[in-house]
């Protein structure tokens, strides 16, 4: 068992900072995607694990430090997207299918280019895991230590989700794609571009992802195969914090990254699944429409 | 010469012709071999080098001019080549498919213990001889002789003991283990913890974690309360890792610090640099030891040709095994009966010293451990083949 001074410790508020900021930003494009459009992308793991390695794969052959390529992997996974959106997706919503409808065949649909996806990565590049050394100094605050990359981690990911929450509340745009989330048909007709809704939140739901793959690959070694646990955990985080609710999405985020820390840290790693898990049910049977349900009622 | 004459002289030139040529194809077909491996699927990351070291050999074997099949004849060898997608049952099927559809005239084992033990009942069935290489388990003496062998001497049951042998002879009196929950390092647990106790080191911390875990922070900093002498890290490739760079930001001090799977491949070093120094791994071969014959040159020309060092765990035992082939085939040709028993009594020279079977297990190659210094591997125990020293870990 774990000691008390562990338990307050400021390391393990750390590394649940950490956690819970990178699964915001992780489970924030899977919102922004499910929000907008119903749309299940159980490939969103994937694309964490094509960030990590586009930022691999730039760093290996220009140099380029990874947190200043994150632009350019925001840029490969949003156009992903956007193909993606054209060629598969567009044809769907424009038929107007009931939401069941649309949420089963995304969910086929993406299923299918999570499996493509992964053994294509795996045949063209190998499946070898890969790593790197990157702003691995590490500082202390205190009795806390922590690694650079970890505190990058923890600033990047706060700053986008910060972003897109002052987005979401003061643009314009930002309130339309609110409105499309909260009631699709309301919002087209008061004259909202739903086509160009759909357009940028897939493109940015992708690029958050590739964001957040860049932010992994400096912390962790990746293959072809990270992405399912990161594709559970934002779907946790999503159904957590209310589906299509992207503040409450942030706030599951932060009590997944507590759970994960001081969960284990009570408990025992080896019940980590059980705890997380455990909670997600317990959730879904207490707060069916999400932990902050109440502000995002409809 | 009357035309009649001159046809028949030219029809029998013809037909001479056609069989010196079809003699020549038959002289040169090549030898099959076949096997598959996880080139997809959540086992891919772990074969390629496995994979690297078959076609490094296919190609050395085809540069000298083929497979040698006793009396100087010699044959070149081509690949026949499978994705079992990671299941054990989908490489029985392809095996089974490799030797009664393929008709291959040897096989390769595919990687990892389940897909040995699962292949080992199509092997009795067919009576088809092979020498498995990355499998390591106590289930590996569940394994009825006959057809199948194992090159490692990485077995759990061994491991333990030895690597508690390490640990005293270097003053180890304190203790913390981890592991993964996945078979292997949990059965290498079921062998270290009673040699742990047999040699009076106390275990202070003592814990499990699942294979997808992200963060060991509570587990660290519990052992870092502790202040063990050693921490026995039970892993896999990615925890090995996520131990050493978590390990590094709460600057766990031991002297003794044992990942056990990983460590003995680049990617790990190539991720956490020289904070890699002084960490303690499985591994029985390393390329410096002069009178394991073929070791060096095996490296070099693996290095030159993927321009990277092969796992000095897995590339070693693949070409260990390949190597056992090649020299059995030599002296039995490609008779299946011949092979086996050519297999089951012989002793083989290999990059990792002399092989000899006894049931389905290596007799010879001691259980051993590398330690990563200066950022390159040695072996540290036992001391019989060891090339360096043991040196505590100091800082990360």
């Amino acid at each position: 068992m774990t000691s008390v001074a562990t338990l307050l410790s400021g390391q393990l508020l750390f590394s649940a900072l950490v956690a819970g900021s990178l699964y915001a930003l992780v489970g924030l494009g899977l919102n922004l995607v499910y929000g907008t459009m119903r749309l299940l992308n159980v490939a969103h793991g994937d694309l964490v694990m094509i960030g990590a390695y586009v930022a691999f794969w730039l760093l290996s052959a220009f140099g380029w430090s990874p947190l200043w390529a994150a632009p350019v992997v925001a840029v490969v996974c949003a156009f992903t997207g956007l193909v993606l959106y054209e060629l598969l997706f567009r044809s769907l919503l424009a038929a107007r299918s009931s939401i069941v409808r649309i949420e089963a065949n995304s969910l086929l649909l993406f299923f299918g280019l999570s499996v493509i996806i992964q053994n294509t990565m795996a045949l063209s590049v190998t499946a070898t895991p890969v790593g790197y050394q990157y702003l691995d100094g590490i500082y202390h605050l205190g009795n806390v230590a922590m690694t650079g990359n970890r505190i990058a981690t923890l600033i990047v990911s706060l700053l986008i989700c910060v972003a897109v929450g002052l987005f979401l509340r003061f643009n314009v745009f930002g309130l339309a794609l609110r409105a499309v989330i909260e009631r699709t048909d309301a919002a087209r007709i008061v004259g909202v571009d739903i086509e160009l809704v759909h357009r940028v939140s897939f493109g940015a739901g992708f690029a958050t992802a590739g964001i957040a793959g860049v932010l992994v690959s400096m912390m962790e070694q990746f293959s072809p195969f990270i992405g399912f646990p990161f594709t559970v955990s934002a779907f946790i985080v999503v159904i957590l914090g209310g589906l299509g609710n992207i503040y409450g999405g942030f706030a599951a985020a932060f009590v997944l990254g507590a759970l994960e820390s001081y969960g284990v840290a009570l408990t025992s790693a080896n019940l980590r699944s059980v705890l997380l898990y455990g909670t997600f049910v317990a959730a879904l049977i207490l707060f069916p429409q999400g932990l902050l349900a109440r502000r995002a009622a409809r | 010469m009357n035309r009649h004459h001159r046809i028949s002289t030219y029809a029998a030139g013809l037909i001479a012709a056609i069989a010196t040529m079809s003699s020549a194809a038959a002289q040169e077909t090549p030898i099959g071999i076949g096997f598959s491996m996880a080139q997809t699927g959540m086992l891919a990351q772990a074969t390629p080098s496995q994979l690297n070291t078959y076609n490094l050999w296919k190609d050395s074997v085809n540069a000298r001019g083929g497979l040698d099949l006793g009396s100087g004849r010699r044959r070149p060898i081509a690949f026949v080549q499978y994705d079992d997608q990671s299941r054990p049952d989908q490489a029985v099927r392809i095996y089974e498919k490799l030797i009664s559809d393929d008709k291959v005239d040897l096989l390769l084992p595919p990687w990892g213990t389940p897909f040995h033990i699962a292949l080992a009942p199509v092997l009795e069935k067919y009576k088809f001889p092979m020498v498995g290489n990355t499998a390591a388990s106590v289930a590996v003496r569940q394994v009825k002789p006959g057809y199948i062998w194992f090159t490692t001497s990485a077995i759990p049951d061994k491991i333990g003991p030895e690597l508690v042998a390490l640990a005293t002879s270097n003053g180890v009196k304190r203790a913390a283990v981890i592991n993964n929950v996945l078979p292997f390092t949990k059965e290498l647990k079921t062998f270290l913890l009673p040699a742990l106790k047999a040699a009076n080191i106390d275990v202070k911390v003592e814990g499990e974690y699942p294979p997808d875990i992200k963060d060991m922070t509570s587990l660290l900093t519990q052992i870092t309360q502790a202040k063990p002498d050693a921490v026995l890290a039970l892993s896999y490739p990615s925890d090995s890792v996520l131990y050493a760079k978590q390990a590094r930001e709460l600057n766990l001090q031991a002297g003794f610090q044992f990942v056990a799977i990983g460590a003995s491949d680049v990617p790990f070093r190539k991720a956490i640099g020289d904070a890699g120094n002084g960490l303690v791994t499985i591994g029985h071969w390393a390329p410096t030891r002069s009178e394991w014959r073929g070791a060096k040159d095996f490296y070099d020309r693996y290095v030159q040709r993927y321009q990277v060092e092969p796992d000095f765990l897995n590339s070693a035992l693949a070409w260990m095994s390949l190597e056992i082939l090649e020299q059995a085939v030599a002296k039995a040709g490609l008779d299946k009966e011949k092979l086996r028993d050519t297999i089951a009594s012989g002793t083989f020279e290999t990059i990792n010293g002399p092989v000899k079977f006894e049931g389905v297990q290596n007799a010879i190659t001691p259980t051993a451990f590398l330690q990563i210094q200066k950022g390159k591997l040695e072996l540290v125990w036992p001391k019989s083949i060891a090339t360096s020293e043991f040196e505590p870990k100091k800082e990360w």
